[in-house]
């Protein structure tokens, strides 16, 4: 259901981004606006403060983008991250890093000089982490005692590679410092999984959902380094 | 309005990776199953009469119960457990031993154990069992008990 609802608002998206394209043959103003071209380099803030507030989770994400065209951007994000999953039955960390390349595309219509975006973009992301079991206790009848573990397990070396699409705003609240609200929704194309246990969080993927899809939110806060103007 | 839109979708993801879309529906660790057999007559099964089942060291599981057939748990943090198996106050002790191996089955399941060289012994007195496999035999084998679904010790009696 919710797949069919993402599916449903993405191609609203589109079709109205094809609708926008039609309006760009109206004959254009001979005065032309320039903007700034050039590298954008900030940090997704919400990290950090999930890093004060849950003492057991803490990462850092620096983010990137490079104008390419008038609407075509490529974009980065490297991080690394700790997040401990609680669970009924178990409890377990992922820590390590990760990286996301890909593209965003804008397609929101500025006025004059504005350089605002609401962008749409696509990702590949790859992650290299290891995960501990803290601890965990054996599911069993609740009529007799129940065994817990307590000894951790760490597996290292694990690795993940998945694909997002990405949905985003972005406003120059300054000049060339922007601030950036982005959600995205992530399909795994690989992962690594410990004998006889389960991968529940991959840095920069997030939560491992049971249909190997994720979801994430950024809310980042960048610096234009202006290259050039046109 | 296309930003109203984006807006929604963003809504929509922020409130659906909340949600928990898991729960333990999977089985987990296999309890022991019993079914009670005619031992004049070995492919009839045959209910006890006044049954009470007691875990030694642990509360009983059924008392004055009527069944041919009964779930007994067995002890996770152990490799030993004692049943005393009462029909009208005639006791016998069966003691089982097995050991434990643990198996992930899911996110909310967590893991669950399964029973591999279960031995099950009754004690020699007979006071009500007569035996546990179709020669009438005190003691049985079984290789690994990691389901429900069928019988995996006969009673006779």
């Amino acid at each position: 259901m919710l797949k069919f609802f993402i599916k449903t608002c993405l191609l609203i998206l589109f079709v109205n981004v094809s609708a926008q394209q039609k309006n760009d043959s109206i004959p254009k103003d001979s005065i032309v606006y320039k903007t700034n071209y050039g590298l954008r380099l900030g940090i997704d803030i919400s990290k950090p403060i999930r890093s004060i507030l849950q003492d057991y989770n803490s990462g850092l994400e620096i983010v990137g983008d490079y104008r390419i065209s008038k609407k075509w951007y490529a974009a980065a994000e490297l991080g690394n991250e700790k997040f401990t999953t609680r669970e009924d039955f178990t409890n377990s960390t992922s820590r390590g890093s990760y990286i996301k390349i890909g593209l965003n595309y804008n397609s929101y219509k500025n006025w004059l000089d504005m350089n605002n975006e609401i962008f749409t973009g696509f990702r590949y992301g790859f992650a290299t982490f290891e995960q501990t079991l803290n601890n965990y206790q054996i599911n069993s009848n609740p009529l007799l005692p129940a065994l817990i573990n307590n000894v951790p397990i760490t597996v290292k070396g694990l690795t993940a590679h998945w694909s997002e699409l990405v949905l985003g705003f972005r406003a120059e609240v300054y000049p060339n410092i922007f601030l950036t609200f982005s959600g995205s929704y992530k399909i795994m194309v690989s992962l690594n999984d410990p004998v006889n246990f389960k991968t529940h969080y991959a840095p920069g993927f997030n939560r491992v959902y049971t249909s190997n899809t994720g979801f994430g939110f950024n809310y980042t806060i960048s610096y234009l380094i202006p290259f050039r103007k046109k | 309005m296309r930003k109203y839109y984006l807006l929604l979708t963003l809504i929509a993801l922020l409130v659906s990776s909340c949600e928990k879309d898991d729960f333990c529906i999977e089985p987990i660790t296999p309890n022991m199953v019993i079914r009670f057999y005619n031992a004049t007559n070995i492919t009839q099964t045959k209910s006890v009469e006044d049954l009470s089942v007691t875990p030694e060291g642990f509360d009983e599981l059924y008392s004055n119960a009527n069944l041919d057939s009964i779930l007994i748990p067995l002890d996770v943090t152990s490799n030993q457990i004692i049943y005393n198996l009462s029909s009208e106050s005639n006791i016998d002790i069966i003691t089982i031993n097995y050991d434990v191996e643990e198996v992930f089955v899911s996110r909310s399941c967590g893991f669950k154990a399964i029973f591999n060289n279960v031995s099950v012994t009754s004690d020699v007195s007979n006071d009500w069992i007569i035996g546990l496999t179709e020669t009438l035999e005190n003691t049985i084998t079984i290789p690994t008990i990691d389901n429900e679904t069928a019988a995996h010790v006969k009673i006779f009696h």
